[in-house]
């Protein structure tokens, strides 16, 4: 039996034309999404469950009731049961920042015990990117961040993945389970729930647990980080016409594409 | 009275739509254009779980209720109402196997439709017989165990494309009865003697397959007869109520996507130096087309609510929901090409062919005149 666990978030996503109120987005500006990273952690997941025998998929989330529409998606796709850590304390933090997720997830990793870890490469909202490594060290586990293909080998223990590196570059690497990877987008392709998923999904479990259930403390999410301010960056947009025949537009075109570093080596 | 959604139709609507928004409208233009159907849209469909989902669960189908249904299609036809139609007419007539059908019918015709497999279709209407369907021609005779039958059917969805159908024929012409001596019987497109033209030039719904069969001395096996031998049109009126619904909640969707178009170019816009939203009849416009949307789907939903629990009663509300919520989804589509300008008289936007397609929901599945015919009977408490 083989156990994956898969982080997921619900990350807001801000309309076009909003306000901001201090150092936040007022909730009527914002919609709330599943992190479009996690929708390709969950399908390599949910692949890893067809095409073994016996695996079971197990997402953990951090987030109120609010999100419980989104882990229940997550359900319907294919994920077994649900886990959904939140409390008045976690209501209460401003920020909660790398450390405090990798508190939270280590305790859950410590009770589960998974084979595999599951995260996406970042939030698409606060954007750290860290969290899945973080957990890496923290739980002693192995891992491979940004991973683009993956071909686990369960019996051996081992996982083939190859990594997407900065300027183009790929790299294969072997990784020894347990581990975590963090999961790129573009690995696979997103299945959408079936209708039948939908169904069976409202029968699944999903846990809400406390810090308290976990074992921890205020102190656990307590952030060393503190937001100091919010605001919308000028904009700039610069426009080049490229004149001439389409071989003339194609060398100014890749010299352009070449000095903004697009296509390395 | 409690008008919330459960979370499992709330995640059914939020799903469907999601599928609708990535894999149908992108490609809606160019089907309606090429009047060509959709394969490669109803293999992802099929991979969704999307088509035929009324099958029971034993049959590989999920057993959807009718308001389940209704909430499917309306989002479908929100999307696109010719590939909508694709999708939620997979399994048309699939509802007479599962109501009268043998256990070996149900396990050879139920499966396949919900994998994608196969696509079905019902033949009821024919060049000669149309509001009057009890003036049906198309002739079945029994030889030995096996029937024998002989007619044409007309705008008969899926036609070309359908695998198998059931289709309503004559087969006890001298009973006295209007209503009996008809019998629903299943025939597959590649028995000897059928044949499929497809017909073409549409007003609207182009994606969708529509056709002429012709049955020429057609043979199918005597066990291709579904449900009880003369009594074809007592089985096929149990579900007017409910393919009603299903066609009112056609006319919810496509008055929603009218109405969420014309809202969203309203907005953007601009004439004399503002955008067209701000002139009240235009903030009018929106505002009745929003309202009759909804009155619509009140009306539509109460009656698949009714279907469900309380199908003695429904007939009447079944066609006051067709018959409303078509009307609105001509009208409302009307006012969103209005809302667009010239914009909306070319196939740039989408409302062009909304306003298309939005007319077929008065005329399938029992005319506007007919809906109508049928509430001033009930209420006027004459039988049929
Ligand atoms: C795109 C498309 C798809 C279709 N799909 C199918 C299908 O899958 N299977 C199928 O069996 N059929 C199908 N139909 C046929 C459809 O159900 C008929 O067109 C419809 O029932 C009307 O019949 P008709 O066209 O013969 O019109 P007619 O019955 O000739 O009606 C002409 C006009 O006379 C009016 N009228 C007729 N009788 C009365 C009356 N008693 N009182 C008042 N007014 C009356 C009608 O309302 C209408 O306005 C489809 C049609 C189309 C166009």
């Amino acid at each position: 039996m083989m156990k994956v666990l898969v982080t997921v978030k619900e990350v807001a996503e801000v309309e076009e034309d909003f306000v901001l109120d201090g150092t936040r987005i007022d909730d009527r500006f914002l919609e709330y999404d599943l992190n479009e990273w996690d929708d390709y952690a969950i399908e390599t997941a949910v692949q890893l469950a067809e095409a073994g025998d016996d695996v079971e998929v197990v997402s953990a989330t951090i987030g109120p009731e609010r999100c419980e529409e989104t882990i229940r998606m997550a359900l319907a796709k294919g994920v077994d049961r649900g886990i959904r850590v939140w409390d008045d304390t976690l209501a209460s933090v401003d920020l909660l920042d790398v450390n405090a997720k990798t508190e939270i997830f280590n305790a859950i990793i410590a009770e589960e015990e998974p084979d595999l870890i599951l995260t996406g490469v970042q939030a698409h909202d606060d954007s750290f990117g860290a969290t899945g490594v973080s957990v890496a060290d923290a739980a002693g586990y192995e891992w491979a961040a940004v991973v683009n293909a993956l071909d686990l080998d369960a019996d051996a223990g081992v996982a083939h993945v190859r990594r997407e590196l900065e300027g183009g570059v790929e790299e294969l690497t072997d990784v020894e389970l347990p581990a975590v990877l963090t999961i790129q987008t573009g690995i696979n392709e997103p299945r959408y729930a079936s209708l039948r998923g939908i169904r069976m999904a409202q029968r699944k479990e999903i846990a809400q647990q406390t810090l308290d259930d976990l074992g921890l403390d205020e102190g656990a999410v307590e952030s060393q980080i503190t937001l100091t301010d919010m605001y919308e960056p000028e904009s700039e947009s610069d426009v080049e016409l490229f004149e001439g025949d389409a071989d003339a537009a194609a060398a100014s075109l890749a010299s352009v594409l070449r000095e903004k570093g697009v296509g390395a080596q | 009275m409690d008008f919330g959604l459960t979370d499992e139709q709330i995640a059914l609507r939020e799903e469907v739509s999601r599928f609708a928004a990535n894999e149908i409208k992108p490609v809606a233009a160019e089907y309606d254009r090429n009047e060509a159907y959709p394969d490669a849209v109803m293999e992802k469909a099929a991979e969704m779980g999307l088509l035929a989902p009324h099958v029971p669960i034993e049959y590989g189908g999920i057993g959807y209720s009718t308001l389940e249904t209704a909430i499917l299609v309306e989002e479908l036809f929100a999307a696109d109402p010719g590939i909508g139609l694709c999708i939620a007419s997979a399994g048309f007539g699939a509802e007479a196997i599962i109501a009268f059908g043998t256990e070996e019918q149900k396990e050879t015709y139920l499966p396949p439709l919900v994998e994608g497999e196969a696509v079905m279709g019902a033949a009821i209407s024919e060049p000669h017989a149309g509001s009057d369907v009890s003036s049906v021609s198309t002739r079945a005779e029994k030889d030995g165990d096996e029937w024998v039958i002989n007619g044409n059917k007309m705008w008969i969805t899926n036609g070309t494309v359908g695998d198998y159908f059931v289709v309503v024929c004559e087969t006890d012409p001298d009973v006295d009865d209007r209503y009996t001596g008809f019998s629903q019987i299943i025939i597959e497109n590649d028995r000897d003697g059928f044949s499929a033209e497809k017909i073409t030039g549409k007003l609207g719904i182009r994606a969708s397959d529509t056709a002429e069969l012709v049955f020429d001395d057609v043979r199918v096996p005597e066990e291709n007869l579904v449900g009880t031998r003369g009594m074809g049109f007592l089985q096929i009126m149990q579900f007017f109520d409910e393919t009603r619904t299903a066609v009112a909640a056609q006319g919810v969707g496509i008055a929603k996507g009218a109405a969420e178009r014309a809202l969203e170019y309203a907005q953007e816009r601009e004439q004399f130096g503002r955008s067209i939203s701000e002139f009240q009849a235009i903030q009018h416009k929106l505002a009745e087309m929003y309202t009759q949307t909804e009155a619509a789907r009140g009306l539509t939903y109460k009656s698949a609510w009714g279907v469900d629990v309380d199908a003695e009663n429904v007939t009447m509300l079944a066609s006051m929901a067709k018959e409303y919520a078509s009307r609105v989804a001509t009208d409302v589509a009307d006012e969103a090409v209005q809302v667009h300008g010239g914009a909306g008289y070319v196939d740039d936007f989408d409302v062009g062919r909304f306003y298309r397609d939005a007319k077929i929901t008065q005329i399938y599945e029992g005319t506007t005149e007919i809906q109508k015919n049928i509430i001033a009977r009930e209420l006027l408490g004459k039988g049929f």
